[in-house]
């Protein structure tokens, strides 16, 4: 390897002036010619069945082309991994959103105009709202059938685990570990607290949008809000009963994703209309329709029941983790939320230890996938116990926990043996720049939250690299960049392999015919997948380059090194970059384009911890939580661009400062009352407080370059920091999130009665 | 949106006469920040909107004997009026603290009144400052206390043809203070969950004139009559501020929404009632105006 | 129906419209202007703001016979050919944007704080860019960004 010239380097995202000129083209940007626009009616009531549907206006309205229910679409359901929602409702709906009936017009209007003029008559049904009142044996069971639903083999991850165990459970897990039953007798002091999460939205700000477009040829154009392009294609041409080659997934920018963006929202649907009407459409959702029939964050009730001895040590752990999935499992990749599962024993050295996990149905909106989905809630539940429990034992919060951590040559709660172990490190790199122990004012506190997730190594991915003979570097990925720089970052992995600067590499998206398949952006894992496989690719490129400099210099390639832009022979014969090109050049071997690509094999052996320390002043009149500041520390491998990581760290952060004390999607007798964003509070640039991060470094990551996944890390711990904080500052500790005034304030009072 | 018909009228004349001919049918629309929203909802459903951007001779500020601000200042230029600042810095300020940017570009101050949204900032702060509500309609002028003008949950006692004109704000007594206190717990661009404008007059270590005004805390913007009564003429110790504040409690009677429960918000009332006192006499002991 | 005319990036455009147009979908549809984006349709979130006779408005709750005869600038507007704007500039190298939806209102929000305010202090940044939701920055960097093509400290 040269001189690293690319990696560490804060480059700007190279696809900027298309974002910043505004040509850069989303979803909802796409205009066809001929196109038509699509809508959908929805149900108004969380549980109905569907008696008759008259169309009969709408499709006298001029400017129609097409109104479709459930009758005229084939009998399918879609899903991530549970294909359990129709395209359209039949028969029966289940949630207060559920598209019915979808039209498709010449503008917006008459499409909405038509969907007026459609009249559903509904039969309600009891419904069910709350996850442990729908396992009750005489709850109203919103899937009559579920066994029937298909899904793709259940991976080896996830202990035990069953699909529709009993009524109205999605799925059920358990992982278990040790003897518990030993773990609590060995326990002096036993705990149990109960915490409830309620969901929260993605909250990008480009809402769902998608096109379709049926060429002369029967081939199947669609763009929509996707982060992995190939996975949609595959799941449409499902769909649409169709061979995946008939069905091509174009690239396009996407405005937020968040973990929000791998399902197919409306783009089945779009197709549909397409067919019917013989025109391209387009369906673009209101935010009003994101909010409350998008695939929102799920709600949890987390219990946790956790066996210490009297200096603090952790020898029991148990964890009943009920999430509300809404009223379909779809929209989630996997068969259990992962990330919720993985976060429910923290980072902690626990010998015993049982989790049970459940998905239940409910006739509230379906819930997806949202950065680092489950581990907020399981997190602000684990870090808020243990917080308790070191007060109760009279430790001191930080102190408890470096008691617990996992240090190398442990085994985590979940099986894993990590190397590197760097948990300790980041916590007390977080406490020292928190100055933590030091004194403070009154009504002011400090609170500790830590979070542990590794680096994704999931799926395949795929890398195309040509070289011209003009010596630009053209990098053809399948992978969507969602915002996070990972065009940027891919760009930085070829430049440096290289040798050559970064304003060589062109880093194009293909769409699923001209790229090689590419699992995507999601789990952490595209920096490290993806950059594994930009980097075979470039390795390629490059001894084809030493191959040709061999010949030019007449020796074995072997015997040629690649140094500086320069070919070096062992004899001391050089020829520099150009001059090997143009020679390349006039023999016909530029173009020259090699292809890598890197499959998941054993699990990585590093993880990442992120450690956060809050620090609230609290009106003891209003019950305001002011948050001061925040540091942030991080257990990080070789930063590829200082300038993309630490956005990924700014912006998680916010996110869940949002979840932690603004943001919470509000439902009410299954309708979400947070319908808009005036509503439903995102912070604002006036909400983010002093931020300081540090930076726990280690060439340790599987990722090029000894990289690690930064993406997923410090949105989880905040409401824990928050509510640890909070109580540190006033005595109140909060059970559910979001840490709202109103909450602190009652808790004040109440401890003032209590006085 | 349902269709409408969109006119815009050129005097004040041709806008009243329109606004005879179709009567309820009609809307007249200013920034439309309120209006377009609801209209986009399919809550109000006009099929006339007369535009009112071209009566210019609306968009002026004077001072007369008085603040004299055309009804269709925006708030963003309240907002930065050397004149507005000077005789009425609780009017400047409360425009301040009104959404963001984007909506005081275009919300004009006309607007804010004629909306009665009992959870916006202008209201109270006009009460606070006594100001007047000048309406035209074909019949005639007249002119209307603001603490009289709103009669509800977006009620007002202007007359289906009538409109808007003008709002004349008096100067302040000599050595007053003011406070404008929007109370926002969770975001910043947010409606307050409750908000307090005060006036206070001292002369001779005393109350001698004082306002307060409640937004978000009722069906309408409330004017606290039984603090100002417990206040004039008293020394404005801390404690007798807590004690006028606390009656504040019974005349609020807030709706339970995102911004907070019933209760919470009644508290809330008493707390802001006194803070905003508090800030009010501190300024006008200062030396006035609230400089 | 009405026909309408304005100046959009400084071009006299004229077209017809019903009256309940608005200027987002007029500026994207009627003109092809995609660069201004909608999101929240309730002039919230400042994706679709641009600027109306200089000043910052939500494009999504304003109708376009009420720009009838304004000067209109859009994110298109900004550049001079290749050459762009030192908030454009700086939004690239100080990471003020990732996955691009909210950027062009955050520009054009913060095009007209420096048009009113040429060196705004940190505070003022904040306060006048509140209305401008991001969720992939958290903010901060837009901010930096602002700061650095106020100080001129952008470009090569």
């Amino acid at each position: 390897m040269g001189i690293l010239r690319s990696i560490g380097q804060a480059a700007g995202h190279v696809e900027g002036p298309a974002k910043v000129t505004g040509r850069a083209r989303y979803s909802a940007d796409i205009l066809l010619p001929g196109m038509l626009w699509g809508k959908t009616l929805r149900s108004p009531f969380p549980h109905a069945r569907i008696v008759s549907i008259d169309l009969s206006a709408a499709r006298e309205l001029p400017g129609v082309h097409a109104v479709l229910t459930a009758a005229d679409l084939p009998e399918v359901r879609i899903g991530r991994f549970l294909r359990d929602i129709p395209v359209l409702a039949r028969d029966r709906v289940r949630f207060i959103g559920e598209k019915v009936v979808t039209v498709a017009a010449e503008t917006p209007e008459a499409a909405e105009d038509a969907l007026r003029l459609v009249e559903v008559e509904y039969e309600e049904l009891p419904a069910v709202f709350d996850p442990l009142e729908a396992m009750r044996a005489e709850a109203p069971r919103l899937h009559e059938h579920p066994e029937t639903y298909e899904h793709p083999p259940i991976p080896p991850i996830g202990g035990d685990s069953r699909f529709h165990p009993f009524a109205n459970v999605c799925s059920q897990n358990f992982f278990r570990r040790g003897d518990l039953k030993l773990g609590f007798t060995a326990a002096e002091r036993t705990f149990e607290h109960t915490f409830f999460v309620p969901p929260v939205h993605q909250g990008y700000i480009e809402p769902h949008a998608c096109a379709a477009a049926i060429g002369a040829d029967g081939k199947i154009d669609i763009w929509l809000s996707n982060k992995t392009p190939f996975i949609a294609r595959n799941q449409l041409a499902l769909a649409f009963g169709v061979a995946e080659d008939r069905v091509r997934v174009n690239p396009t920018a996407i405005g937020g994703d968040f973990g929000g963006k791998g399902s197919l929202m409306d783009s089945a649907l779009c197709y549909f209309l397409a067919r019917a009407s013989g025109r391209p459409v387009k369906m673009v959702m209101t935010y009003t329709e994101e909010l409350t029939a998008g695939n929102p964050r799920h709600a949890a009730l987390v219990t946790l029941r956790t066996g210490v001895t009297r200096d603090g040590r952790i020898t029991a752990h148990q964890a009943k983790l009920v999430f509300n999935c809404g009223a379909y499992g779809a929209f989630i990749p996997l068969h259990f939320v992962h990330g919720g599962v993985h976060a429910a024993s923290g980072p902690y050295r626990v010998p015993h230890m049982e989790i049970e996990a459940l998905r239940v149905y409910t006739n509230t909106v379906p819930r997806g996938h949202y950065r680092a989905p489950g581990a907020p809630q399981t997190t602000f539940a684990v870090e808020s116990h243990m917080d308790m429990i070191a007060r109760e034992l009279g430790i001191d919060p930080l102190e408890f926990r470096l008691r617990n951590v996992l240090i190398d040559g442990d085994e985590s709660p979940m099986g894993e043996r990590w190397q590197h172990v760097r948990c300790r490190e980041t916590l007390m790199a977080a406490a020292e720049a928190a100055a933590w122990g030091s004194p403070k004012p009154p009504n002011v506190g400090r609170g500790i939250g830590i979070y542990e997730r590794a680096t994704g190594a999931f799926g395949t991915s795929s890398a195309t690299l040509t070289i011209d003979a003009d010596s630009k570097l053209t990098l053809l990925t399948g992978a969507a960049d969602t915002g996070t720089g990972s065009y940027t970052v891919l760009g930085q992995v070829v430049a440096e392999e290289l040798q050559a600067p970064l304003s060589d590499v062109i880093v194009i998206q293909g769409d699923t015919d001209t790229a090689e398949w590419e699992d995507g952006a999601g789990g952490s894992r595209l920096t490290h997948m993806a950059g594994r496989a930009t980097l075979t690719a470039a390795r390629e490129v490059s001894s084809a380059l030493i191959a040709l400099a061999a010949r030019r210099l007449g020796c074995a390639p072997d015997q040629v090194q690649m140094r500086d832009r320069r070919f070096i022979a062992s004899d001391g014969r050089e020829l520099d970059w150009d001059s090997l090109l143009s020679w390349a050049a006039e023999h016909e071997a530029l173009p020259l384009t090699r292809s890598g690509s890197y499959v998941a094999g054993h699990p990585v052996e590093v993880t990442c911890y992120a450690a956060q320390v809050a620090e609230v002043e609290v009106d003891p009149e209003t019950g305001q939580v002011r948050l001061r500041r925040i540091v942030t520390a991080h257990d990080v491998g070789t930063v590829i661009n200082p300038l993309t990581h630490q956005g990924q760290i700014e912006g998680g952060l916010v996110q869940g400062i949002g979840q932690a004390m603004t943001e919470h999607l509000q439902v009410r007798d299954g309708a979400v009352t947070t319908a808009h964003l005036g509503d439903y509070k995102l912070p604002t640039a006036m909400d983010i407080p002093e931020l300081s991060t540090v930076l726990v470094e280690s060439k340790t990551g599987p990722g090029p370059f000894a990289g690690k996944a930064i993406g997923e890390m410090s949105n989880v711990p905040p409401p824990a920091a928050v509510a640890n904080a909070v109580f540190d500052a006033v005595g109140v500790r909060l059970m559910d999130l979001p840490v709202t005034a109103e909450k602190v304030y009652a808790g004040l009072r109440a401890k003032e009665n209590r006085q | 949106m349902n269709p409408f018909t969109y006119t815009e009228p050129v005097t004040i004349d041709e806008t009243l006469a329109t606004l005879t001919r179709y009567g309820e049918e009609a809307k007249l629309i200013a920034g439309g920040t309120g209006l377009i929203n609801l209209m986009k909802q399919r809550l109000v459903n006009p099929g006339y909107l007369v535009g009112l951007r071209r009566l210019s001779e609306l968009a002026k500020i004077s001072f007369d004997r008085g603040l004299r601000i055309g009804a269709l200042c925006t708030h963003r230029a309240l907002e930065t009026s050397p004149l507005v600042r000077e005789h009425a810095p609780l009017l400047a300020e409360a425009c301040r603290h009104v959404a963001t940017v984007r909506i005081r570009t275009m919300a004009t101050i006309g607007g804010a009144v004629a909306h009665a949204d009992p959870n916006q900032d202008l209201p109270p702060a006009l009460i606070a400052l006594d100001a007047r509500v000048k309406l035209r309609s074909p019949k005639g002028e007249r002119e209307v206390p603001i603490d009289q003008f709103f009669t509800g949950y977006y009620e007002t006692v202007m007359q289906p043809d009538e409109m808007v004109t003008e709002l004349a704000i008096a100067p302040a007594p000599p050595a007053s203070g003011y406070a404008f206190l929007k109370f926002l717990p969770q975001t910043a661009d947010d409606y307050a969950t409750v908000g307090v404008a005060a006036m206070v007059a001292i002369d001779r270590g005393r109350v001698a004139g004082v306002r307060v005004a409640l937004g978000a805390a009722g069906s309408t913007p409330i004017r606290a009559r039984v603090v100002e009564s417990a206040l004039r003429g008293q020394e404005p110790t801390p404690r007798r501020l807590a004690d006028a504040a606390a009656m504040v409690a019974d005349i609020v009677d807030p709706i339970a929404d995102f911004r907070g429960s019933a209760e919470y918000k009644r508290d809330m009332a008493v707390v802001f009632v006194r803070r905003a006192l508090a800030q009010a006499v501190a300024r006008a002991q200062a030396g006035g105006r609230g400089a | 129906m009405r026909n309408i005319q304005m100046q959009v990036n400084g071009k006299a455009v004229a077209r017809e419209v019903p009256d309940q147009r608005l200027l987002v979908d007029f500026l994207r549809y009627d003109l092809g202007l995609t660069g201004t984006k909608e999101g929240c349709s309730v002039g919230v979130c400042g994706a679709c703001t641009v600027l109306l006779d200089g000043q910052p408005v939500s494009s999504c709750i304003v109708l376009a016979v009420m720009a009838e005869g304004c000067e209109i600038t859009t994110i298109e507007g900004l550049a001079e050919g290749d050459r762009l704007h030192p908030l454009q500039q700086a939004f690239i190298e100080y990471g003020g944007f990732q996955c691009g939806i909210c950027t062009p209102g955050q520009i054009m929000a913060s095009k007209a704080l420096l048009d009113a305010n040429p060196h705004p202090t940190r505070e003022q940044i904040r306060e006048w860019m509140m209305g401008n939701l991001c969720r992939c920055t958290g903010y901060y960097k837009i901010i930096e960004s602002i700061q650095a093509a106020a100080e001129g400290k952008t470009g090569p």
